[in-house]
């Protein structure tokens, strides 16, 4: 999954666009890996699904797993990724035989966004509806995203 | 839409060509916007439905394609007049719906009080359209 549309650049607007949203991104730190779809999004991608929108919304209407809190707390979102097998840990640094997640949390403590690290130790996430990108850890803090408040990481899968 | 069509046509583009790309339908939905602000002014777009759909969707993109949280996509003020305008919009969003699928079921379920999409749908964005545009047939919205 980790080379999905790897090498898809898209056009200078795109870029534009995403490098507007996320000031510590700049034309050389980040990579967009796949094209926009509101197919899937950060949650779901961070999962490991690219088939379902995830989010515990109160209308009941996108994807949350069942055994989940369907709250958007950070209590459940952590719930929600120890379920996938994931614990708490304290670096977001690369660990051989590790994989691991990142999530975020804005200044009125909303839970906001969830990205993944990489085998390469590079992280990626998917924008909304936008597109995947690959960046740095600290590249998509910002005022809509805050900034990484939980990483947690379980051991390879494959 | 008829107030759009002569961008289209000196384009010459057909909406279901394959060739083209997201950036391109992204350029084209621009040029309807400036399309839209300078064929009508702007106190007549606010009575005009369609047109103040069409504004109205154009910022809600712009300012959510970023996000993640249906909550916050869905609180956001141009979406919450969207839901505001009633029934005439269910028709405008089905449109939409059939052209580019989008977060749209929080407003059309706000609005009708339905919910078409099946449990095991939910998350599944292409199955939700499906669902909710077999409902607009099914409730002669769409043809």
């Amino acid at each position: 999954m980790d080379s999905v549309g790897k090498g898809a650049k898209l056009s200078g607007m795109t870029e534009f666009a995403i490098r507007k949203s996320f000031p510590n991104l700049t034309g050389q730190n980040f990579t967009i890996t796949s094209p926009e779809t509101p197919e899937y999004n950060c949650i779901a991608w961070a999962a490991g699904d690219m088939e379902a929108w995830w989010w515990p919304d109160a209308n009941n209407q996108y994807y949350w797993p069942e055994e989940v809190p369907r709250n958007e707390s950070l209590r459940a979102f952590k719930y929600l990724f120890e379920n996938l097998g994931y614990q708490e840990c304290e670096t977001a640094n690369h660990e051989e035989g590790y994989e691991k997640i990142g999530i975020y949390r804005d200044m009125q403590n909303k839970t906001t966004h969830a990205s993944r690290q990489l085998r390469s130790g590079v992280w990626t996430s998917k924008l909304g509806s936008s597109e995947d990108i690959e960046h740095p850890f600290r590249g998509l803090d910002s005022s809509d995203y805050g900034s990484v408040f939980l990483i947690m990481k379980r051991p390879n899968q494959s | 839409m008829s107030d759009l069509a002569p961008s289209f046509e000196m384009m010459n583009i057909e909406e279901d060509n394959s060739t083209i790309g997201p950036d391109f339908m992204l350029v084209k939905r621009h040029i309807e916007d400036v399309a839209t602000h300078y064929f009508k002014p702007l106190t007549r777009q606010w009575t005009n439905p369609p047109i103040r759909f069409f504004n109205l969707r154009s910022q809600w993109e712009t300012d959510t394609a970023m996000l993640s949280s249906i909550t916050e996509i869905a609180m956001h003020p141009s979406y919450q007049q969207i839901i505001g305008m009633g029934p005439s919009v269910i028709p405008l969003i089905l449109n939409e719906m059939t052209i580019k699928p989008g977060h749209w079921f929080w407003a059309l379920k706000s609005i009708t009080g339905e919910d078409p999409v099946q449990p095991k749908q939910r998350g599944r964005i292409r199955e939700m359209v499906d669902a909710w545009i077999q409902w607009g047939k099914e409730q002669n919205y769409l043809a």
